[in-house]
């Protein structure tokens, strides 16, 4: 272990509960699916499928890759990527007039 | 010279400027550079997955939602059996390293097995190949590339759990290997995360 990580990582116990957490996660993204096929959420399905599915995304890196618990350095060094994806490949998307997601 | 320099690396890691080690640095790094790799495959699925015209069927209309999420489940719980063998290890628990190495190994081949299953059923049972039309070939593109990555992260796993069994303990310089595989590990996770949302439960082929 580096000597930086001087914080305190999840308990065993703790990790079992984030686990959970995130199935419960899944299976409500997979309730999402079928109730909008008989209700037709329209734009709200996907607001809430892409809400979900950023908060599971979030949990993963900040608690199992233990971001959260790492110096700032690394944070930024993976966010940057990150933005600079979701940004490069938005505007690609825009450009050829495609956003074509249920919704 | 060389067995000074051997004892260095392994018992008195290097300072470096940042505080963090230059290994764990690459991975981010690496990783951070990965979201262009997939976010590149994702808009080109998205280009192509509803555009109409195209012969042959759409891989948004033949996808087998019920199995798609096991698989997913299947996923999400090997990065918390990963995480355990990371705890395990630093706890000093030598043992329990070892079996959640091979659980995540395993909940990774079960996932890859999904994989092989899903697509034998496409080709099969609908015809679809990465010859029938864009959309089709976005499709195997996409998850074809994860599941490679899926495959390395899973060698990569079951040779840390050999040398693991071969040495009787993993040793720091493992300890480093480990926790640079299970960074690998989530971010393969992080990345279905958002193919199961995005490709799966919100696509669709075109009405």
């Amino acid at each position: 272990m580096s000597a930086h990580e001087h914080h305190e990582h999840p308990t065993p116990a703790q990790y079992w509960k984030i686990a959970v957490f995130l199935a419960i996660l899944t299976a409500i993204e997979v309730a999402l699916f079928y109730i909008d096929e008989e209700l037709d959420l329209q734009i709200f399905n996907a607001i809430a499928l892409i809400s979900l599915s950023t908060l599971k995304f979030i949990v993963v890196v900040g608690w199992f890759m233990h971001l959260r618990y790492e110096r700032p350095l690394l944070t930024r060094f993976f966010t940057a990527g990150f933005v600079l994806a979701v940004a490069l490949y938005l505007v690609v998307l825009s450009a050829m007039g495609i956003v074509a997601i249920r919704g | 010279m060389a067995d000074l320099a051997h004892d260095t690396a392994d018992h008195h890691p290097p300072h470096e400027s940042t505080g963090i080690d230059n290994r764990k640095l690459g991975m981010w790094v690496f990783l951070s550079s990965e979201f262009l790799f997939f976010g590149a495959l994702i808009t080109n699925y998205l280009l192509y997955s509803n555009r109409a015209g195209y012969d042959g069927i759409y891989p948004a209309a033949i996808y087998d939602i019920p199995f798609t999420s096991v698989s997913s489940f299947v996923l999400l719980m090997s990065s918390l059996t990963m995480v355990l063998a990371h705890n395990a290890l630093s706890r000093g628990d030598q043992n329990g390293t070892r079996t959640w190495l091979f659980a995540t190994a395993a909940l990774g081949a079960v996932f890859l097995g999904g994989q092989v299953f899903e697509f034998t059923e496409f080709i099969v049972e609908y015809g679809m190949t990465m010859q029938t039309n864009p959309a089709a070939s976005a499709f195997y593109l996409l998850t074809g590339f994860h599941g490679v990555h899926v495959a390395i992260g899973v060698i990569m796993l079951l040779s840390l759990w050999g040398i693991s069994r071969r040495q009787g303990e993993l040793s720091e310089k493992h300890g480093m290997n480990l926790e640079l595989v299970g960074l690998y590990w989530h971010f393969v996770d992080i990345i279905w995360i958002v193919i199961f949302t995005v490709v799966y439960l919100l696509s669709y082929p075109p009405t």
